[in-house]
């Protein structure tokens, strides 16, 4: 029940990822995101990956945990694989079933798809496993800083953001509690047919979402109580200090989406 | 025997990096009609014991017996629903649990999953309502309109509608006001006296159930540290803060005390005001005769 | 350790939630600097608005609420509010940091104090709460009992002259409660604070220097804790039950037995002892 949540948690080992900047991190992430999306062959692919275990394995957290992270999709990472498989018509045909025929191509661009996917998730979970929630959001407070001048408050959205990423493991447990309580009722999820499961739904939501709104009305009140106002100025609690090395880092990323599209642009 | 536990282990997220275990080859055996306390300090394993006793968690490894069903770890689970109307489970805060817009369907919710017509399911709301000292009066209310107090006596009601023979709490009295808690314990003490219902509370406070119960059971990280009678735990009351991580309530310092004052060690323990007094005004009558006898003589 | 000044000065406050849910009715008291209140009643007798009020969460609608010499006004409350703490019922839904260290930041950030003085701060009230070796964990690690330190802290890094406990020991296992309740004997002690509990707890009113209790709106009654455990009818209009002590006083006087009342159980068996032997 608990912990099964991994995202938004962070894992103090003590690396030197854990200490690079925040604003570093999430543009790093960033450019890393438009590389997976580049990345069109084997050999990019595992540029990307061999640029992606060395980060793992730089942040002294086991393998095991990324991996973790990326398990909850692995039904997207499927559905994927098997769209590819079905699509795709280069190649050699490897098998037949009446008209239809799994290609080489699409076992390939299949394979290459779902890998993405799981190399993605995996390597997000580097940002939010080596920066704790708070460093997260100033940040991305500090990346989205431009903002203010077309209007919107940075300060604003990762207040909303951080709110958001604390409160839906809560919020998870409790729903989880509740399943457990109408189980007890006579109502257990597994053993319903469908049809019966959407009745559970209802009977789920009035609960959870009268104690979200209970959640967040104490909380509304913690804050006010501390004297928080929104847009007022605050200072900030975790020292944010650019040093050569978040630059470095930056361009390791910027070298990995040079070359995967310089791969691009030769495959094609 | 209701209940009996064999070995009984269980560990969260088991297979898995996160894997902790929060029970440790639990052996008990809890008979028809007992009323049993859990106790122990936070992280103790006391609600994940609880969540055993109708199959809402099955074990890692051992062997759980409840009325005539069986829960083995890696045998062929049994269907459970028929345990699960026998044993109610009532969680933590069970008035967060509530949502239908009335009490009468909120209480039907229970009686109707498990098949009961609708004519059978209200009479059972309509008598479970009155188990717990409430009358029909509130059937058409909206749960969320009710107090804290009510609420929670509504969602106990929600479980007992479906008439088992074991009822589970946990924590049935928490964030309640001391004379509703005080009003609870009776109220349990009563289902268990009267209904012949046998009565599980996991409690972290000791003193309002104490004059109730008849088996305690003291949990530490997972493992069973103790069962017996008030008397038992009276006892051992050195150990319960400094190992088991509770705070001894007064009336078993304040018994202790007295008895060791008056050599009474031996004896019954008196836990509440009323038979502590009374006893204190025994020993009164006993020391003027013995004075009286030795004057006489 | 009461100060001469006055903490609260309340003058024919009254709010309602619109006009079909009056809570609050000419209400009048004061409440001296340094001293800890405890405000009583059933529920909904609308002791948790009043801490809000108090708290400058919510405004009078009529009356008017004087902190320390300043009356509360639209125009005040934000310099106001730095000066009362509150700490609140559930320990998990004031926890707005991610980290504890985070959370005890959070209101000092709204400070805008500079950052050396934040984590020195932060330092010396988590050490002071017994937390200093979990500053880097995350609420879901931790236990009721440690989150309400945590909340505990926040509250105090703000070096604030008022605390205001709503319900705030209801929550916790009975070790946690006792240990929250030697704190707020500390902070009660150490004479920096005005204390104001909202509490069903017999032994956090007992340790209280008076109980005001509110019923239907008012006050009821204004009297010694003591007092309030000996009034029968008041405690079951507050729902109240009184601690062991004074419910084995009070059964020992109807056998005839007079023990001195406020006494832990090692004296009540003393005074026993000696009180047998005498007859």
């Amino acid at each position: 029940m608990r912990n099964k949540l991994l995202f938004g948690r962070s894992i103090d080992t003590g690396s030197w990822v854990h200490s690079v900047d925040p604003r570093a991190k999430l543009t790093g992430m960033v450019l890393y995101l438009v590389a997976i999306v580049i990345v069109g062959s084997w050999l990019a692919l595992s540029i990307a990956a061999a640029f992606s275990l060395a980060y793992m394995a730089a942040t002294k957290i086991p393998l095991k945990y990324y991996a973790k992270a990326a398990k909850p999709l692995w039904v997207l990472m499927v559905f994927i694989f098997v769209v590819q498989c079905l699509t795709v018509k280069q190649g050699n045909v490897l098998w037949h079933v009446g008209s239809w025929g799994l290609y080489t191509g699409g076992l390939s661009s299949g394979l290459i798809a779902a890998s993405r996917m799981a190399l993605l998730v995996s390597f997000t979970a580097i940002l939010t496993f080596t920066t704790t929630p708070g460093l997260l959001n100033q940040g991305l407070a500090g990346v989205l800083a431009p903002l203010r001048k077309i209007g919107i408050s940075a300060q604003r959205l990762t207040l909303m953001m951080s709110i958001a990423l604390r409160f839906i493991p809560t919020i998870l447990d409790e729903t989880h509690k509740i399943l457990k309580a109408q189980a007890a009722r006579g109502a257990d999820l597994k053993e319903m047919p469908w049809k019966e499961k959407g009745k559970m739904l209802v009977s789920l939501l009035v609960p959870v979402t009268v104690s979200a709104f209970r959640r967040a009305e104490e909380l509304v009140l913690s804050m006010e109580s501390r004297g928080y106002i929104i847009g007022a100025p605050r200072s900030e609690y975790h020292l944010l200090g650019w040093r050569l090395r978040d630059t470095w880092f930056v361009l390791s990323y910027v070298v990995l989406v040079a070359v995967v599209l310089m791969l691009r642009l030769n495959w094609s | 025997m209701a209940i009996c536990f064999e070995q009984v282990s269980y560990a969260y997220d088991e297979r898995s990096l996160w894997r902790h275990s929060a029970l440790e080859e639990v052996n008990l055996e809890l008979g028809k009609g007992a009323f049993a306390a859990i106790a122990g300090s936070t992280g103790s394993g006391k609600s994940t014991l609880l969540q055993h006793f109708n199959g809402i968690l099955k074990p890692t490894s051992g062997k759980v017996r409840v009325l005539d069903f069986t829960l083995e770890a890696g045998a062929k689970q049994p269907p459970l629903r028929e345990l699960r109307r026998r044993v109610g489970l009532v969680f933590q805060f069970p008035e967060q649990q509530l949502f239908e817009d009335t009490v009468e369907k909120d209480l039907c919710f229970g009686p109707l999953n498990f098949g009961m017509t609708p004519a059978e399911a209200k009479d059972r709301a309509s008598k479970a309502l009155e188990m717990v000292g409430l009358d029909d009066s509130f059937l058409p209310r909206n749960p969320f309109h009710l107090s804290g107090g009510q609420m929670r006596k509504v969602a106990i009601a929600s479980v007992l509608a479906m008439n088992p023979d074991v009822i589970a709490l946990d924590e049935p009295t928490a964030t309640l006001d001391p004379q509703s808690r005080a009003e609870l314990a009776v109220l349990l003490s009563r289902l268990q006296r009267e209904q012949g219902k046998t009565v599980i509370v996991v409690t972290h406070r000791m003193e309002e159930m104490l004059p109730y119960v008849n088996t305690w059971i003291l949990m530490k990280d997972g493992a069973k540290v103790f069962q017996g009678p008030a008397a038992g735990l009276v006892r051992e009351a050195g150990r319960l803060e400094k190992e088991f991580g509770l705070a001894v309530p007064a009336c078993i310092t304040t018994w202790n005390e007295i008895a060791a004052r008056f050599g009474l060690e031996a004896e019954e323990p008196c836990l509440t005001p009323e038979t502590l007094a009374g006893r204190v005004a025994g020993l009164l009558d006993e020391r003027k005769q013995g004075i009286k006898r030795d004057g006489s003589g | 350790m009461e100060g001469t000044g006055l903490a609260f000065e309340l003058q024919h406050v009254s709010f309602a939630y619109g006009p079909e849910h009056p809570v609050l009715n000419d209400v009048t008291f004061s409440i001296r600097q340094g001293s800890w209140v405890s405000l009583v009643g059933p529920n909904g007798c609308g002791k948790s608005t009043l801490a809000k009020l108090l708290g400058g969460l919510l405004a009078v609608n009529g009356g008017t609420i004087i902190v320390e010499g300043t009356p509360l006004l639209k125009e005040t409350v934000q310099q106001i509010r730095p000066r009362i703490g509150m700490v609140f019922q559930n320990p998990d839904n004031q926890f707005i940091g991610a980290t504890v260290e985070e959370d005890i930041a959070f209101g000092l950030e709204g400070r805008c104090l500079p950052r050396e003085e934040m984590v020195d701060r932060v330092k010396r009230y988590a050490e002071k709460l017994e937390i200093g070796h979990l500053l880097s964990k995350h609420p879901a690690e931790l236990s009721g009992g440690q989150k309400q330190r945590v909340a505990v802290a926040a509250i105090l890094a703000m070096e604030p002259g008022i605390v205001i406990f709503d319900e705030s020991s209801s929550m916790l296992d009975e070790k946690a409660r006792g240990e929250l309740l030697d704190i707020v004997s500390e902070m009660k002690q150490s004479g920096k604070y005005t204390i104001i509990s909202i509490t069903h707890d017999a032994e956090e009113i007992m340790a209280s220097d008076r109980a005001i209790v509110l019923r239907d709106g008012g006050i009821a009654a204004d009297l010694k804790p003591w007092d309030l455990f000996q009034n029968g009818e008041l405690l079951d209009s507050c729902r109240l039950i009184a601690p062991y002590r004074v419910r084995l006083a009070l059964e020992l006087g109807k056998q005839g037995i007079q023990v001195p009342l406020d006494r832990s159980g090692e004296e009540v068996a003393d005074a026993l002892w000696q009180y047998v032997s005498s007859k």
